[in-house]
This record gives structure tokens, sequence and C-alpha cells, in this order.
């Protein structure tokens, strides 16, 4: 694991006052926002940015990151070797969710996430409450939300023990998908989050789904491009298309073009209201690579007398 | 191996109330009846308190809202106005993708 400096990140002096650090993180958040930013790498620092606001502008959690230092003279970048009685492996529950560049997501860098339990609650603590429930999210496939699905993600969470030293513990999740879920729908946990007086709080993992070239959603519509050869387009006939819920063949209407979108109606994304599948036809050209090639492709030339630009 | 499996449910099919959002967000109750009130959340919201069921895009822009809020020391509006303009970015982005533009 590598140690990363969030006094580096936010562009602060270790001593810097709680106004400081909100301070420096304005700056920088508006300054890198992926809705805004022309930076390349603005997602990337914008999470940074997010992780290190997530620690820092947390009394609690800034002295446990500051603890964490002591001693050490870590320095950003170099490898992170948790003292011994740390237990075992690191993870967490994927904190807050930043301004503008969401949650880090459960297969991400957890280290920010060594905290996420320490942070003291913003509401008044009156009565012996519940935990505090804990976000995190969760990349699954397409294919998962088509089918359902069983995945195991991994916690690692950082408390205080009775002599209020940090300690983690190692918590693996096995996660039923249910079927038929979208991007940004939330699974809720029930007693998964941080312990409390009154019970555990709830766990909510947000889904979002590993991006895949092939596929583009749209709600429950999925898109897909097909390649086809010139002559499935212009002869048409049956082609089999290997799709999110499986092989299937579809007829292609002879004279269509490049482009030609077919609806497969109810084969997007399962649900009460199942979405569509398109596909988009794209034609692949056969290479002009062989004698044989070159030939057919003359012969077209010479006899179709055919013109693309003849319309103007 | 051998491991139980967690039963998570889908936000959407067992909507939460209240004091779930409430405690979902790390709020007090009150906070949430004053943006449902106001109209920042949960739009055509029942009269009674009690009818009010919040969904996962709920979820989503309550933390989102009470992020602006804190970090920026955001009035309900503003925080309102921010939310909504990153929402429907979200959604035109979303678009552009299922076009295929990057």
């Amino acid at each position: 694991m590598e140690y990363k400096d969030y006094y580096q990140t936010l562009g602060v002096a270790k001593t810097a006052s709680e106004e400081e650090i909100k301070k420096a993180y304005r700056k920088l958040v508006r300054k890198y926002h992926p809705d805004v930013s022309k930076e390349a790498d603005a997602q990337k620092k914008t999470q940074e940015i997010n992780e290190a606001y997530g620690v820092l502008g947390d009394a609690e959690k800034r002295a446990a990151y500051d603890d964490l230092g002591r001693g050490q003279q870590y320095r950003a970048g170099q490898e992170f070797r948790p003292p011994p009685d740390w237990g075992r492996g690191f993870g967490g529950n994927g904190g807050g969710g930043g301004f503008g560049g969401g949650g880090g997501p459960m297969d991400s860098d957890f280290f920010a996430d060594l905290f996420a339990n320490l942070g003291g609650g913003r509401r008044r603590q009156q009565a012996p409450r519940r935990g505090e429930d804990s976000h995190a999210s969760i990349t699954i496939e397409l294919g998962d939300s088509y089918h359902g699905a069983t995945r195991t993600v991994s916690l690692m969470v950082a408390e205080r023990d009775a002599q209020d030293r940090i300690v983690t513990r190692e918590r693996n999740l096995s996660v039923n998908i249910p079927k038929g879920v979208t991007p940004g729908q939330q699974l809720r946990l029930a007693g998964q989050g941080q312990p409390g007086a009154a019970g555990p709080g709830d766990l909510y993992l947000e889904i979002q789904f590993r991006p895949n070239p092939r596929y583009r959603l749209d709600g429950r519509d999925v898109y897909q491009t097909v390649p086809v050869a010139p002559w499935e387009l212009a002869l048409g006939g049956e082609i089999e298309v290997t799709t999110p819920s499986g092989k299937v063949n579809v007829t292609v209407p002879a004279g269509s073009q490049s482009g030609r979108k077919l609806r497969l109606r109810g084969r997007g994304i399962p649900g009460k209201e199942a979405g569509d599948l398109y596909l988009l036809l794209e034609v692949v050209l056969p290479p002009a690579n062989s004698e044989r090639a070159r030939d057919l492709y003359q012969t077209m030339a010479r006899e179709l007398a055919f013109n693309p630009r003849a319309g103007g | 191996m051998g491991q139980a499996i967690v039963t998570a449910v889908l936000v959407d099919e067992a909507a939460l109330t209240l004091e779930e959002l409430a405690q979902a967000c790390a709020v007090e109750p009150d906070w949430v009846v004053q943006h449902v009130r106001t109209g920042v959340l949960l739009q055509d919201a029942p009269a009674h308190i009690s009818g009010w069921r919040f969904s996962s895009a709920d979820l989503v822009r309550a933390r989102r809202l009470c992020q602006v809020e804190r970090t920026f020391d955001a009035n309900d509006d503003v925080a309102a106005l921010v939310v909504d303009l990153s929402e429907e970015i979200s959604r035109l982005r979303g678009k552009l993708s299922a076009a295929g533009v990057r």
C-alpha cells in the first residue's frame, strides 16, 4: 500500500487550521471538477482531492491519520507498512463520496477508507443510537444485471479498541446482485454499517457497471454495435449476434445501410419494464489484400456503376 | 468459501422512510423535512410525512445536497441549483455516451 500525503494533496501545511483545509479543498475542487475542468487528469485529481479532504476535513479522522505518520515520517508514494498491531490487511467502506468525483469504488485504493469508521457523526448524539450508515460502490458486469449474481466485496474496517488504539479487521461480504439493477441504483445491506450502541447501521452500495466498449446504456436500453459484411447488409439474411443475454439470430433486412438500427424489444436490462436492445449495424469491408480480393472489388467497380456521391 | 450471502435489497424496491433517509445521510430528520417542504427533495411528495418514500435517486441527491451544503457552506437554494446542474450534466453525458459520442 502506498502512503499518501493528504496535506501535500491539498497543498496545506500539517499545522493548517480547519478553515485553511476547507478553503484549499474548495479551491482545488473547483479547479479540477470534471464537469468544468479542462485538465486531462481532472477525474483522478478530483478523486484524490476528495479522498484527502474526506480525511483531513474530519477532526477525528485527521487525528487518526496524523497518528499514522508519527514517528515514521512517511513521504508520499513511499510504501506504507502498517504497524504490527494493526492486524492483517486493510480496506474500508468507501467513504462518503466526494463532490463531483463520486465515492471510491470497492476495488480501488482503500487507504482513505481506513479512517471511514472513525469519523464523528454530524448529528447530535443524545440517546444511544444505531451506528452510522456506510456508503460505497460496487462494480459489476452488464451480464450480472441480466442474470443476477453473487459478488464478494472486501471491507477492511478501522476501529478503536478498548485502549483507544486503531485496529483493523477484514470483512468479506458475499452480496447478491438482484437481476435488473441499473447504474446508480443503491443496494441496502441491513446491519452491515458501522457499529453503534443501539445496533449497527446499514451499508449502502451504489451499483456501477464496468465499462465495456461493446455496449452503451441509456436507462434500461442497451446499444450494441454489430460489425457486418457488406453483402450481409446488401442481401439481407440471418446473422448470429452475441448479446448480453446470449446468442440470438437476427434478420438483417436486404438493402440495409451501415448505421441501421435494429430494435430487439425487451432484450435490454430486465425489469418490470424491460429495456430494449438496439443493434447498430456497422459495415466492415473485407481487406483488398490479395489478388482475388482486388479482382472482386474491381469487378464490382466496373459492373455496379455505383457512385456513393451521386446525390451531391 | 462457504461464506454466507448477505441479502442486499434494492432501495427502489423497498424505498426508504424519512428516518431511514436521514440516517443514511447522517442528518436529522428535520433536514429532510425541510428539503422536501421546499421542493428540493421528493417532488410531488404526499401531504402526510408518513407517506414519504425515497428512492435510490433521492438518496444520491440528498447526499449530494448535504455534501455541497457542508463543504461550501451553501444555503439550500444554492446547493439545490448546484445539484440540479450536476444531475443535468450527468444526464446529458449519459445521452452522449449512449449515442457513442465520447
